[in-house]
């Protein structure tokens, strides 16, 4: 069910109204209801039914026995639950990466035999939830919270349905007074929900299905748009991703916040940021602190990288040897999160090893940026030197996306030589560059959207929008909020060729 | 040991981890108070500690600890130097 359908705001409506008349003991059983239907609609097979419940019957047993078994048997337990899980992720996401990779192989020895990539429906959200649930196992085992003792308290856990598409990620210690305790219908975070969904809408129809026109038509045909016109798709693309999954997650937000559930944060103006590090602590927010706490964390604390750490020290001195573990870590880390994003290649490099090499070049060379910057007198404080490190930023970033859009690696490389081609009279001549899919009048929109979704942004970073919006006078108030509704219907992009459904985040 | 030795040798180990002299830590302090003090420089931190007190703690204490004071009340527990 897409996030901006009419079926999914039927199911809200329908959902919310249950989840208010029922008497508030009942309440979460409502919640729990509408996620079942919400997790198998359309999708509901065996392999899927099965799968879904296999995780369930994992966490829930495995948590269990973590909780009152003793000594090594914990261990065994929490191993052997997040095989089950990490089993199924595999079997059902990376077995075409590990067969694409074996009929490389094969033709690289000259053996003529290829492996037939499969196709399977896997549920829709897998990779959220398998996560979700690993890092449950991980906090009951560490002591961090105890086992909850009802499966369909740990089925609403696992799945709540607004989380599904595309997270955030939810820990259980934060989410079991949200989900199971009883919520009254409150007026004013109706208005703040709806309001934030509207933004979402905002973000999705009038920015991100407008680039995804341009973009579209440009990377479709690489010979008639190249150059500048790649350059142009490759800095808006990155946009397009993130209108489109903050965008999904501010209705997801907006949703849970009209039943008086809270949920982490994602993002909190990545684009602001002045580096890849930064820009990484305000981009997928949920999906870094868990990776963060029960891969990173551990891997950089275990006995092996310590004693590198150690072993280094007399070598090279204190403060490089500890860069030693810090980097082998990340270089792990970055390449796992390359491969949650995808199956395949192209997002280990665009996610991963490239994120990787940008933070560790970021590092490297502070020590050389700022004996630059000394030597040119350049103050780093000042207001154009951050503009120049944002865009900087920004540059960078999309250029790793370039592997994250493209299907392929070689694909990749195509786009990237297309953009040597010399054509800048693509931005001086008044037509060229509208023909891109984009007129002229669309363009303007776009830019206008564009500075609008920044000042926001900037607004929301210093401080809750929402809230200084509703401490305005009813017409102010209500002026905006118009404004915003009107701007969904008049510019947003839904005719014939888009397609709302393709949520770029919802593949994963 | 008394909170005061306590403090004293935890100064030392962020003023050795952060490289800043200046550096004075209270129960309050949090890794918003100090610059360098990131999700990198955590681990580094802990580590630090663990061998001054000759203790460890365990990976739900490194992430879930809010502030130096939560910090002091594990290592008055299980310190053995």
């Amino acid at each position: 069910m897409n996030l901006t359908s009419l079926t999914f705001l039927l199911f809200c409506i329908i959902t919310l109204f249950f989840y208010f008349i029922v008497p508030k003991k009942i309440q979460w059983y409502v919640l729990l209801i509408a996620s079942t239907i919400f997790i198998f609609y359309g999708n509901l097979t065996k392999f899927t039914f099965l799968e879904v419940l296999l995780v369930l019957l994992a966490s829930y047993f495995g948590a269990r026995k973590i909780d009152s078994e003793k000594g090594k048997k914990r261990t065994y337990y929490l191993l052997g639950s997040i095989g089950v899980i990490l089993g199924i992720l595999f079997l059902l996401k990376y077995t075409n990466l590990l067969l694409v990779t074996f009929n490389h192989l094969f033709n690289l020895f000259k053996v003529k035999y290829k492996f037939k990539l499969i196709t399977r429906n896997s549920p829709i959200g897998i990779s959220y939830y398998s996560l979700i649930m690993i890092g449950y196992l991980i906090d009951v085992y560490r002591g961090g919270c105890k086992a909850e003792k009802n499966i369909f308290k740990v089925a609403l856990f696992m799945y709540y349905f607004p989380i599904i598409p595309s997270g955030p990620f939810t820990r259980y210690n934060d989410m079991k007074k949200e989900l199971y305790e009883p919520h009254k219908f409150n007026y004013d975070a109706l208005c703040s929900g709806l309001v934030r969904c509207l933004w979402g809408l905002f973000k999705i129809f009038v920015i991100s299905q407008r680039i995804s026109i341009f973009v579209n038509t440009v990377y479709g045909d690489l010979v008639t748009y190249n150059g500048f016109f790649t350059v142009i798709a490759a800095l808006l693309f990155t946009l397009q991703l993130y209108t489109n999954f903050s965008g999904s997650i501010d209705i997801i937000m907006g949703v849970s916040e009209i039943m008086g559930i809270n949920l982490p944060e994602n993002f909190n103006a990545p684009f602001l940021s002045r580096t890849i590090t930064e820009l990484w602590r305000n981009w997928h927010i949920t999906l870094g602190a868990w990776l963060k706490d029960y891969i990173f964390y551990p891997l950089l604390k275990s006995n092996f990288m310590q004693s590198l750490n150690k072993k280094y020290r007399k070598k090279i001195g204190r403060k490089k040897a500890k860069k030693i573990p810090l980097y082998l870590s990340m270089l792990i880390m970055w390449i796992l999160i390359g491969v949650w994003h995808g199956g395949t290649y192209n997002f280990i490099i665009a996610t991963g090893l490239l994120q990787f090499i940008y933070i560790f070049l970021e590092d490297v060379l502070a020590p050389v940026m700022d004996k630059i910057n000394r030597k040119l007198k350049i103050n780093p404080y000042r207001k154009t030197y951050r503009l120049f490190q944002m865009i900087r930023t920004y540059v960078l970033f999309s250029f790793s996306l370039i592997f994250f859009r493209a299907p392929s690696i070689k694909k990749a490389i195509d786009i990237i030589k297309s953009i040597f081609v010399w054509n800048p009279w693509v931005l001086t001549d008044n037509s060229t560059l509208f023909k891109a899919g984009l007129n002229i009048h669309n363009f303007r929109v776009l830019i206008i959207a564009i500075i609008v979704l920044f000042i926001i942004e900037k607004r929301i970073k210093k401080g809750n929008v929402r809230k200084q919006l509703f401490r305005q006078n009813i017409v102010v108030r209500w002026a905006l909020i118009y404004m915003l509704i009107l701007s969904i219907i008049v510019f947003g992009c839904y005719g014939v060729g888009f397609d709302p459904a393709s949520f770029i985040y919802r593949q994963f | 040991m008394k909170d005061e030795q306590i403090y004293e040798r935890i100064n030392g180990v962020f003023r050795d981890i952060f490289d800043d002299d200046s550096i004075t830590v209270n129960a309050n302090t949090t890794a918003d108070d100090i610059e360098d003090w990131d999700s990198l420089e955590h681990i580094n931190l802990i580590v630090a500690i663990e061998e001054e007190f000759g203790m460890k703690f365990n990976m739900n204490e490194v992430t879930t600890m809010k502030n130096v004071g939560e910090m002091v009340e594990i290592i008055k527990v299980r310190a053995t130097k």
